[in-house]
């Protein structure tokens, strides 16, 4: 049986008070001790942090003081410098990059896709649980979507779990929940009269496990917006937030896939130098998560990091010296994709031609399983 | 294309046509769980208790004739526009003129078309979708149901007239970005585009499109017909097959429906978006669900009877699952919750707990 799936709620309770103090957590409480799913690598985990908002490369490795971590994740692992994306909305390029697939999506289309995902196709493919796969975003309603697709194959019983960090742990929720007070855990003794009775109205034994398995999301949110995350604020707030959560739940839950979706950059509409602390504000809570990642003993030569932006943004400022997204210029369609990892080579950059929709067959590939139906291809030249 | 320049009465709106079936439908008694979805669709909450003993057993198209058109009708469909168009949280318009959207839709001061308009012309809008590319993409997408990609000159004589260029953009000159809004709301694709929108909201599934056609056609020469047209709907076999399966709340109504359900009253804006925007932050959000459950039931502000106040135990659970759930219980059901309500530690808010965190609840 899966260890999380045998974990009680007040082991959880203690180990999100733990992480919450800023304890180190005890290894294993949670975390199940995985093996890597390919005999020749050591990669068990992969963070792939979609660097969404529209981000050109002139701002990031063009312009090395914006991105430290990066830069240094860079030199550490592949940079490939010459990524293709399509001007399809953020919403659609950023679910391209979890698709592998390229389609058009309206730019405020709340709806899912047709195309399974990533998380579907590790789901499903290496018959991962749900608490395998996470993903943290700050686009709110929308981004919710790419937790799963409508496809008849795939689907919601091989969705991952989503949390909008903003949504979520923000202070109009917290003062919401504060001034009404704050739900209390429920206690074992009503947990058991709770199962009893929902298995009396209808669902029988399976609704009695899936509310089990729903009350330790619960738990994780209620211990969640006890922590800081609902206190980030300024620049970036929304991005940081899912980034700091990415970091929490890698260090409570340690999924085999953890996805990060980031939003913030498209305040470049209205002011470019808005838009390079964002980029300066994200890079170091990439740096904060890559920081968490090397100090855990576990985690340190076990994970692997990507980071792509959906698409760059226009060559020239706007007149309202913000940069648009629309020139078809090469700052718009070229970004550039980093991957850091225990099986990747080491300082390399390539310029080759890849596709953000590479990424998908990429990670599938590094887990050792594949994504059938994704149009994409790998990143090239990666492994070691 | 000008509407015509008063809408006709409500009353020659919403005739019954000589359709037998959509009589029969019309007088088809309602029932807890038909009530409480009909309510919930069109004015996006349950009926309050008053409410739920003045319509039960009286007839559907009774009920339409009350709600449609009505200024909490209208507000309902406001809101869900706003939120199609996501103009929500810092977005949401917030200017007089929207504000009073909904009076101007039920007096018949404003149609549909020119309530849609109006968001767009709304600065939140324009602050929601920046730059010209994001704008015109945005107005063709939403507006008219365009895939851009595949209208790529067009999106490009857009942006042109966005810029305070001239150009002749999907058939209209237009030299402004009020232009591009304007053509946009006023084109033919854009009555079909909120025909199927609408539908699928209401009933959950595609309209047919040879009924689409028809009824795009009919919508396009008049904008009053709107609320005509959602009473043909909801009397229709393919309303009655929406009735007979559950279908999930969305989390807005969700956070309504509790409200409603357990303190007879709506959430302000100031209690329903946090919590929306929290639930909406969620693939499932069924565990977030289960903590805004708690958070009223826990609150004191919920009229939550003390367990000794209960005299006949049996009756309060039976009384609940029509009230929540829209059905009567099950005699097993009734056993297991009397059961358990007998045990030591069962409060009467466990038992409201288990059935508004039960999945039945999350669907109408």
């Amino acid at each position: 049986m899966h260890a999380n799936l045998s974990l009680d709620r007040r082991a959880l309770l203690r180990a999100s008070t733990l992480l919450g103090a800023g304890a180190a957590l005890p290894s294993g409480l949670l975390a199940h001790s995985l093996a890597p799913l390919r005999p020749d690598r050591r990669t068990k985990r992969v963070v792939l942090i979609a660097f969404a908002g529209g981000v050109r490369t002139r701002e990031t490795f063009g312009t090395p003081a914006n991105v430290p971590s990066l830069r240094q994740m860079a030199d550490e692992g592949v940079l490939y410098t010459n990524v293709a994306t399509s001007n399809l909305g953020h919403f659609g390029a950023t679910m391209s990059i979890f698709t592998g697939i390229s389609e058009p999506r309206g730019i405020r289309e709340n709806a899912r896709g047709n195309d399974p995902t990533l998380f579907e196709y590790l789901r499903k493919g290496l018959a991962l649980p749900k608490q395998d796969v996470w993903v943290t975003t700050t686009g709110g309603a929308q981004q919710v979507n790419y937790s799963y697709s409508l496809h008849p194959e795939y689907g919601v019983k091989y969705g991952a779990n989503i949390l909008d960090g903003d949504g979520i742990f923000n202070k109009e929720f917290k003062d919401l929940l504060n001034d009404w007070g704050m739900p209390q855990p429920v206690e074992a003794r009503e947990r058991a009269l709770l199962d009893r009775l929902r298995r009396g109205v209808g669902g029988g034994e399976d609704a009695a496990r899936e509310a089990e398995q729903l009350a330790r999301v619960e738990d994780y949110i209620l211990g969640e917006l006890s922590r800081g995350t609902t206190d980030i604020s300024g620049a970036a707030a929304g991005d940081r937030k899912a980034l700091r959560l990415a970091r929490n739940l890698l260090s409570l839950f340690k999924p085999r896939m953890l996805g990060v979706v980031l939003q913030n950059a498209d305040v470049a509409h209205g002011s470019f130098n808005a838009y390079s602390e964002v980029v300066r504000q994200n890079d170091a809570a990439i740096g904060e998560l890559m920081t968490a990642i090397r100090e855990d003993e576990e985690l340190r030569d076990s994970t692997a990091v990507l980071v792509v932006p959906e698409f760059g943004r226009d060559r020239d400022l706007n007149s309202r010296r913000g940069l648009d997204h629309g020139d078809g210029s090469d700052d718009l369609r070229r970004v550039s994709c980093v991957a850091w990892g225990p099986d990747f080579k080491s300082g390399v950059e390539s310029g080759r031609d890849q596709r953000v929709i590479d990424v998908v067959g990429t990670v599938c590939d590094v887990f050792g399983t594949e994504a059938p139906l994704a149009k994409g291809g790998r990143l090239q030249g990666l492994y070691a | 294309m000008r509407p015509p320049s008063t809408p006709p009465s409500p009353a020659l709106l919403l005739q019954d046509g000589q359709d037998p079936r959509t009589r029969a439908a019309a007088a088809r008694a309602l029932d807890a769980r038909s009530l409480r979805a009909v309510f919930m669709d069109l004015v996006g909450r349950p009926p309050r208790r008053a409410e739920a003993q003045e319509w039960l057993g009286r007839g559907r198209g009774e009920l339409l004739d009350d709600l449609l058109g009505s200024e909490e009708f209208w507000a309902h469909w406001w809101h869900e526009q706003l939120y199609y168009f996501l103009l929500i949280d810092n977005f949401r318009p917030r200017t007089r003129a929207a504000k009073e959207v909904p009076t101007k839709l039920a007096e018949g001061r404003l149609h549909y078309r020119d309530a849609l308009h109006q968001a767009a012309l709304t600065p939140t809008f324009d602050l929601r979708n920046p730059g010209a590319d994001t704008f015109v993409t945005v107005v063709m997408e939403q507006f008219c149901g365009v895939v851009v990609q595949d209208r790529a000159s067009e999106l490009e004589i857009g942006k042109v007239a966005y810029e305070g260029g001239k150009g002749r953009f999907l058939g209209t000159t237009a030299e402004n970005q009020a232009d591009v809004i304007r053509i946009c709301v006023e084109h033919r694709d854009a009555s079909r585009h909120f025909l199927a929108r609408e539908h699928q909201r209401l009933l959950r599934r595609d309209l047919e499109r040879k009924q689409l056609r028809k009824d795009a056609g009919r919508l396009h020469r008049d904008p009053w017909a709107y609320l005509a047209l959602v009473r043909e709907w909801l009397l229709s076999e393919a309303y009655d097959e929406r009735l007979a399966a559950l279908v999930p709340k969305s989390n807005s109504l969700f956070v309504r429906c509790l409200f409603v359900d357990l303190l007879d009253r709506l959430p302000e804006d100031d209690e329903l978006e946090p919590m929306r925007n929290a639930l909406d932050g969620l693939a499932d959000s069924r565990p977030l669900r289960s903590v805004v459950v708690r958070l009223l039931l826990e609150s004191g502000r919920a009229a939550v009877p003390a367990k000794a106040a209960i005299e006949d135990p049996t009756r309060w659970i039976g009384q609940q699952f029509p009230r929540f759930l829209g059905r009567e219980a099950t005699p097993e059901e009734l056993r297991v919750f009397v059961t358990a309500f007998h045990e030591e530690g069962c409060e009467p808010s466990t038992i409201l707990y288990a059935l508004l965190s039960h999945s039945e609840y999350q669907s109408y």
